[in-house]
């Protein structure tokens, strides 16, 4: 598992691929920074980032699609799947190594990101409690979507059909909670609680605003737990149909 | 040293493998011969347990593929007929990283590299990019990555495919130098091939068995190419 995770994470630094995801990561968390700093009125204002970590992430869970999409699906395309199948590793090990590379170009970029925060700490002042929040609610969704992604790739043997289907997971995702707002949803007691329990932006969105709450990083936890166990099932269902 | 009893594969209503038993001895080379679409991957692929068989039981190395994959893979080497090699990578990290996967221990794979990569001949093209090389060194490359961990068993489907001829020459001696440090079966539909390199042939045509014996009790009298054709043509 230690060798596949390697070979994948050091994969993105082959090409520029992951320097201009991480460099447009930077761009997008620069702008939401300097838009959030122009709204500062006060010399004594706490800066507490919730604004940079909510614009943000209307942008970055489109980033993610864009990593994930040649896990799986490229292994399929180059015919290196074979050697990932006969190899004595189980599939639960590859998916783990996939799902661990991608996290840990997400970790360099939260890492990256820390820039702002500490900046601001040397010049002003940081509302520390509320960006731990934020950057917790910002790990869990991103771990939440690096997962789906992943499940977009291994469904297919195109990585653009699976930046597509991934990127429409995300809009899903999204739309799922405006839905919850509408007046047919709410009509209906059950579908409203769906749709509300299963909201994965409600939860992010409490995160932002500084309130920590167990039950949702379970939450995310275990709907990223979830998806692994579907992508594992997805590619021994693959396997087995593999030449037909 | 390998087992295969009723081994057989279902695809929906297509029976790609039917009823396949044999067994391959220690330092043995099988050749595996069939017209295309015989099946002859797709038992690879069995074999090597990248495809469960619908029914059936592979042994290898004293080992159940079902009930003990990891340890059956261990003991397997397998090149593919498309090299799996990694093209953005370059060479020595591609075996290193197969290495790593195969489960070599630490300490012995830069011996085991450099022994690969001595029997293959592609010690000087070590650094260079695996997309840059020609497709008989990205074939060599494939096939160093699987000698790695000398395992037990080597399988190779259709390794000669699209080789120049000195080549095609350079890989028969290898398969037959390895001859005697490992078991080997080998896919082709080269009866050339088979004839020069294997002790003994399995003949399958859309996915039954028809013929398994030795080259000499096979060509005792006829030559493969005729057992092949009358064996294998459609009626």
């Amino acid at each position: 598992m230690t060798a596949l995770y390697k070979k994948d994470l050091a994969s993105y630094f082959y090409s520029p691929f992951a320097y201009a995801v991480c460099g447009l990561f930077m761009l997008v968390f620069s702008l939401s920074f300097v838009y959030g700093l122009s709204g500062i009125t006060s010399l004594e204002f706490k800066f507490s980032f919730p604004d940079v970590f909510y614009n943000n992430f209307y942008y970055f869970i489109f980033i993610i699609p864009m990593l994930t999409m040649k896990s799986f699906a490229e292994e399929r395309k180059t015919g290196t799947e074979t050697l990932l199948f006969s190899s004595p590793i189980s599939i639960s090990s590859i998916v783990s190594a996939k799902f661990l590379a991608v996290s840990t170009v997400f970790g360099l970029m939260i890492a990256l990101s820390l820039i702002y925060p500490t900046v601001t700490a040397v010049v002003g002042g940081v509302s520390v409690s509320r960006l731990i929040c934020s950057y917790i609610g910002f790990i869990c969704m991103g771990l939440f979507c690096i997962s789906v992604g992943l499940l977009a790739s291994s469904l297919t043997d195109n990585p653009i059909i699976a930046a597509a289907i991934g990127e429409g997971a995300m809009l899903i995702l999204l739309f799922a909670d405006f839905l919850s707002g509408t007046s047919f949803i709410r009509s209906n007691n059950i579908l409203s609680f769906i749709f509300f329990w299963f909201s994965t932006r409600r939860r992010f969105d409490k995160f932002t605003l500084g309130v920590f709450s167990l039950s949702d990083v379970v939450f995310y936890l275990t709907g990223i737990a979830v998806v692994l166990i579907w992508i594992i099932i997805f590619m021994a269902r693959r396997r087995d149909r593999r030449g037909k | 040293m390998i087992e295969i009893k009723n081994l057989s594969k279902r695809f929906g209503e297509i029976k790609a493998v039917k009823d396949l038993s044999f067994t391959v001895k220690e330092h043995e080379i099988l050749g595996f011969l069939g017209p295309n679409g015989a099946g002859k991957t797709t038992t690879m692929s069995m074999l090597t347990g990248c495809l469960p068989p619908t029914k059936g039981s592979i042994a290898v190395n004293g080992y159940d593929i079902v009930k003990n994959p990891i340890e059956v893979k261990k003991s397997i080497g397998y090149l593919p007929e498309i090299p799996p090699v990694y093209t953005d990578m370059k060479v020595l990290e591609y075996l290193k990283f197969v290495a790593g996967i195969k489960k070599v221990p630490k300490e012995k794979i830069p011996q085991e590299i450099k022994y690969a990569s001595n029997k293959l001949k592609i010690t000087d093209i070590e650094k260079r990019l695996i997309k840059n090389l020609s497709k008989g060194y990205k074939q060599r490359v494939g096939f160093a990555g699987a000698l790695l961990g000398r395992p037990k068993v080597l399988i190779f489907d259709e390794p000669t495919v699209g080789l120049d001829p000195n080549q095609i020459l350079e890989v028969r001696t290898l398969i037959k130098e390895l001859k005697s440090a490992h078991t080997i079966i080998l896919s082709s539909h080269i009866l050339a091939e088979i004839t020069a390199v294997c002790d003994s042939a399995l003949i399958i045509s859309k996915g039954e068995m028809k013929a398994y014996d030795t080259i000499e009790n096979l060509t005792a009298t006829q030559s493969l190419e005729d057992v092949f054709v009358q064996l294998t043509k459609s009626k």
